[in-house]
């Protein structure tokens, strides 16, 4: 397959630091809840299905986009694409939507969509994003899964 | 009867028999002995070497070159040697089934001593007409390179003189060879071969024939046992391409071409080549390729992932800009070289908008200056400029603090060349744009600032020391972070070292207010420990150390401030060498100063005397032997008798007699050993049990070997066989020394240990005491930075811990261990195998294995992490032992992952598992996938966040455990 990426040079931004552990982490006694800069930690090193390129790096996704509930057991995740006819929206998405049910705690519920107003054909992606069991449909497809799980590996 | 080869039956023999092929032995003695000449032999031949038969004229031949193989190889004449040579040579006319033998037994031939290399050149005339080399077979297109390759060791003058059509023969003679291994040997003869013998007008045809190997693309098969392999055949290549200057034009324009390939391989192959081939080709000859290089290279460096390639893409920059250098002086294109490069990065430099951008256009500048004097030059000269400029732009904080970074690299690469003088202007502002970085407030910058200016402090002018002084003196007052303080220290101090007078005056006499040091008690601490390491230098010893022991001396309360401040710079070895400290001990009297205040203040027992303690022990390692003897002599006497009122006064004691040299003894150590033996054992404050045990470590390891250690050591034994081991006090106390005499021993390399070693394991197996002889292990193998170091003049016997292992390893062989030892036992291993290199615990494997694995069924926090890194250990070397355990190690790693009693265990335990599931191959990995899945998902809900994450990196990796895409390397 030899078909060219849509966006063929993206912009590419700075790598924000690692998460510095601080003392309360390394004390056996505090519980530290599940926060966004958390959830961002396991979505921005995966890679863009394209470019030898982190998610965070293209700025698709980025930590003011992710928002949890603790007590409600919510998780929404907005992701931004780098064009607004990108054909990878959907396998962007749903890479996210994979890590996120390997990563997170059962309890949560997850939902990933597109930034309003970025993508053309949003209503569409977010509505197959939705959808449980088209999810667990492409799942049961070798090869998309591969190109998923290459994509999540690095993570 | 005679042998058959004395007749002329001897050809039908060699027709018919095969049987006669066993017997050249006896042959070749019947010819050395005499009884047989060898013309008469070949004579007796003669029936089968002129046969009619082709088969026969073969077998006849095989048979001759037989006995030329095991002949000895100064046994004939050069007469004979030049008929059996004209003979072979002939043969080389024959039949295509002979020629095998001809080319095997001429190879025979030349090897002996009598040979003439004369003979060759018909030789190689009748071979590379009548014969093709490629349409023979393998062996026997080898025994032709071998034999040019013996005959060119043999004699090149000779060789040189065969002329064109010698060459044109080796030429068309190697030209398609396919066989691996062949071309390995032409590989590695040819460079020999292109270095000797000129070629003349056949250089563009031995070109060809090299060349059309070239990028190497080959796999060996599966099925042999010693293959070649791609990269031996790449590198045994890569020599013939550069061997000879003449090759230069051809093999560039090849490379350049193959630099623009597609296949990852071909391009490494050709940077290497590039970089190697810069060792013979001229520099002229790369002026007409130049820009295709420059623009492949910068192609190949700005590559995103693959760093291999990188690497090797600023390798032959660095040789291709140190080539051309050679030429700065007479040719134009090795400046346009520069300048271009220069100019495509200075655009990259300008449009970076990350940090990897930027470090990357900055490499590749700094690999260019880095090559040669000329372009440090040129490259220095107009990036500096450019980074200051660059600056100002105030583009993103990052990449401000990555250009100042990148002018301190710059700096130091112009010093490193010896150009400052030529870039002085330029230099000049580096310190002005320090200055700036410093005078921010965030700590980023400050850092870089500061640390860019100790690279670059010979370039600082004598009008920005105040500014620096006034935000260094405002840091080391009022920050709290602790890297911001060390680096204004250390720039400090670098500035004092340029400009002593003006430090002097603005910071120890200014700022730091020496002569009313303690008046102000703000940030007392902070400006002592600056001060204190200002005292390294000579021009401020004096005045400060004079002052801070008038602190000392006077008996304050802040006393204990300037002793802590002290003790932590002399301590430091780069700050203050043994000189120094000698120097000033007795110019001052430090000791004694230090003494008096101990003495007074020990009553107080606070943490500070600890700090008084290390200060005097410190000091007394760095004096000569004899000023040692004479401070001992000074207070020995006096601290024994306090000794007897205070035993804390014993803490004295031993800071004097702990950092002694080996060769100084005096009457008192005998009296003091005694004294420490029963201090360790009766005295109970736990601190002078400790200060006791380390003498007497100190003193077993130190003393000199013979008579005067031997009467040490049996004194302390006897003393020790006589102590009461009933008493429930005392019995842990005599463990732990002998925790600390098995240590002194084993660390000066002494095989006496191994008798304490004993008593401890005895120790272990005994229920009562298990838990002391594992910690008297523990003793034994951690690292104490004030005891038995190298720095207290401790011999520290090379690879002590291996021996303590491999030691423990025999002891324990027949050691039984009951259920209610069994714990203390396995901690003890845990002990020494933390300590123990990784390397060395891999002739033990099955056993630590297995005692790893024993060891997860307990519940002890140390334990468990100790011997889950050792799992993980050899999970990653991919231990077959282990493999076979996973049904066994799996269910307890997994209950670990939920141990509540510490977060280190749980995080171990989750990244073995993931290091299991990268290690092993999936077919045994797979009939655990669902359950481990299924177990882990409650760890990516643990309470702590880092768990969480290692639990995140375990689970996800088991899910690709033999799922498609998995990127496994078996």
């Amino acid at each position: 397959m030899t078909k060219t990426a849509d966006n063929v040079n993206p912009n590419v931004y700075e790598k924000g630091s690692e998460r510095e552990i601080t003392s309360t982490e390394l004390d056996e006694d505090v519980s530290d809840d599940i926060d966004e800069r958390e959830i961002f930690d396991l979505i921005r090193n995966i890679n863009d299905p394209e470019h030898p390129l982190t998610l965070e790096e293209l700025r698709v996704v980025e930590q003011q986009n992710v928002f949890i509930d603790n007590k409600q057991n919510l998780v929404r995740i907005y992701f931004t694409p780098t064009i607004p006819h990108c054909s990878m929206a959907t396998l962007i998405g749903l890479s996210i939507r994979v890590q996120l049910l390997r990563a997170l705690p059962s309890r949560f519920k997850v939902t990933v969509e597109i930034s309003e107003g970025t993508h053309m054909s949003e209503h569409a992606v977010n509505k197959q994003l939705a959808d449980k069991e088209r999810i667990a449909a492409a799942l049961e497809n070798n090869n998309l899964v591969q190109i998923i799980n290459q994509c999540i590996s690095s993570s | 009867m005679e042998p058959v080869w004395f007749s002329s039956d001897l050809a039908d023999e060699i027709i018919k028999n095969n049987d006669i092929f066993e017997q050249t032995h006896s042959i070749v003695t019947d010819i050395m002995s005499g009884r047989l000449q060898i013309t008469i032999l070949v004579e007796n031949m003669a029936g089968v070497l002129t046969n009619k038969e082709v088969d026969n004229r073969e077998r006849g031949m095989r048979f001759f070159t037989k006995i030329l193989q095991e002949i000895p190889k100064d046994f004939l004449t050069d007469m004979q040697i030049k008929f059996i040579s004209k003979f072979y040579i002939d043969r080389l006319k024959d039949n295509h089934k002979v020629i095998p033998a001809v080319l095997e037994g001429y190879l025979y031939i030349i090897d002996m001593k009598n040979y003439s290399v004369q003979l060759s050149g018909e030789y190689f005339n009748v071979l590379f007409r009548e014969v093709a080399c490629q349409s023979q077979v393998r062996q026997d297109r080898y025994n032709i390179y071998l034999t040019i390759s013996k005959l060119l060791e043999k004699d090149v003058q000779y060789m040189k003189t065969l002329g064109p059509d010698f060459i044109y023969g080796v030429i068309s003679s190697m030209d398609g060879e396919r066989d691996p291994r062949n071309l390995l040997f032409l590989f590695n003869f040819l460079p020999k071969f292109l270095a000797q013998i000129p070629l003349g007008h056949l250089v563009e045809e031995m070109f060809e024939v090299i060349s059309c190997y070239y990028p190497i693309d080959f796999h060996p098969s599966p099925n042999d046992p010693a293959p070649v392999t791609r990269n031996d055949l790449a590198a045994a290549l890569c020599p013939c391409l550069y061997a000879i200057p003449e090759f230069a034009e051809h093999c560039l324009v090849l490379l350049i071409e193959k630099l623009d390939s597609s296949l990852r391989v071909a391009k490494i192959d050709s940077l290497v080549l590039l970089t190697k081939s810069c060792e013979t080709f001229k520099a002229e000859s790369y002026g007409p390729f130049l820009k295709a290089l420059w623009s492949s290279l910068q192609r190949e460096i700005s590559h995103k992932t693959d760093d291999v390639l990188k690497l090797a893409a600023h390798e032959s920059l660095s040789a291709l800009v140190s080539k051309l250098s050679t030429t700065a002086n007479t040719d134009q294109s090795f400046e346009n070289f520069i300048k271009g490069i220069l100019i495509s990065m200075q655009t990259a430099l300008a449009e970076s908008t990350t940090v990897a951008q930027f470090v990357q256009a900055t490499k590749i500048l700094l690999t260019a200056a880095n090559a040669s004097k000329e372009s440090c030059e040129i490259i220095t000269k107009a990036m500096i400029p450019a980074v200051l400029a660059y600056y100002e732009f105030k583009t993103s904080s990052k990449l401000q603090i990555a250009s100042i970074e990148f002018l301190g690299d710059l700096y130091e690469l112009a010093q490193h060349w010896g150009v400052l003088d030529q870039i002085q202007k330029q230099v000049d502002e580096i310190p002005q744009l320090c200055l700036t970085a410093a005078s921010e407030r965030t700590k980023e910058y400050q850092v870089v600032g500061f640390r860019t200016l100790i690279r670059a402090k010979d370039a600082l002018k004598i009008d920005l020391v105040v500014p620096f002084v006034e935000i260094l003196s405002y840091n080391i007052q009022h920050l709290e972070d602790d890297e911001v303080l060390s680096v204004s220290v250390e720039t400090v101090h670098a500035i004092a070292r340029k400009y002593p007078e003006l430090i002097m005056d603005f910071v120890v006499k200014g700022k730091c207010d020496l002569e009313n040091l303690i008046q102000d008690k703000t940030a007392l601490q902070k400006r002592l420990n600056l001060l204190s390491s200002l005292a390294s230098i000579d021009d401020f010893t004096k005045v400060i150390i004079g002052e801070m022991l008038k602190v000392i001396s006077s008996s304050n309360e802040e006393a204990s401030k300037v002793i802590q401040a002290l003790s932590s710079s002399i301590s430091n070895s780069s700050l203050y060498s043994y000189d120094k400290v000698a120097q000033i001990e007795s110019d001052h009297g430090l000791i004694d100063s230090v003494l008096t205040w101990l003495y007074s203040e020990i009553a107080t027992s606070n943490e500070s005397l600890e700090h008084g303690y290390s200060l005097v022990s410190n000091t007394i390692c760095s004096l000569p032997a004899d000023k040692q003897l004479n401070i001992l002599s000074n207070h020995t006497s006096a601290l024994i008798e306090k000794c007897s009122m205070n035993e804390a006064n014993f803490q004295m004691l031993e800071c004097l007699y702990r950092s002694i040299r080996p060769n100084v003894y005096n009457k008192h150590f005998e009296e003091i050993l005694s004294l420490a033996l029963r201090l360790a054992l009766n005295n109970d404050k736990d601190m002078v049990r400790l200060k006791a045990c380390y003498l007497m470590a100190h003193f077993l390891n130190k003393a000199e070997n013979g008579q005067k250690f031997e009467l040490m050591y049996e004194g302390l034994k006897n003393n020790l066989s006589s102590c009461n081991r009933d008493d429930l006090k005392i019995c842990p106390r005599l463990i732990f020394l002998y925790g600390w005499i098995t240590k002194a021993l084993v660390m000066r390399g002494s095989d006496l240990f191994q008798f304490w070693l004993k008593k401890i394991l005895l120790s272990i197996s005994n229920p009562e005491c298990s838990q002391q002889g594992s910690e008297a292990i523990k003793i034994i193998m951690t690292d104490f930075p004030d005891c038995l170091s190298f720095r207290h003049h401790c011999r520290t016997s090379l690879l002590y811990k291996q021996r303590m292992f491999l030691t423990f390893t025999k002891i324990t062989e027949n050691m039984s261990i009951c259920p209610e030892t069994k714990e203390a036992y396995i901690l003890s291993w845990a002990y020494i195998l933390e300590k123990t290199p990784k390397s060395v615990l891999n002739n033990e494997v099955n056993k630590i294995a297995s005692l790893a694995i024993d060891a997860l069924e307990y519940d002890n926090k140390d334990l468990l992490i100790v011997m889950i890194d050792i799992l993980i250990y050899f999970v990653q070397a991919k231990t077959v032992a282990l493999a076979q355990s996973l049904q066994t190690i799996l269910p307890r790693i997994i209950n670990l992952t939920t141990y509540v009693k510490s977060m280190d265990v749980r995080i171990k335990s989750l990244q073995c598992l993931y290091d299991i599931a990268n290690s092993y191959d999936t077919r045994l990995l797979l009939p655990y996938k669902q359950d481990i899945l299924i177990d882990l998902a409650p760890s990516l809900d643990d309470k702590k966040r880092l768990v969480r994450n290692m639990a995140v990196k375990a689970r996800t990796r088991w899910f690709l455990v033999g799922a498609p895409g998995e990127n496994k390397e078996i």
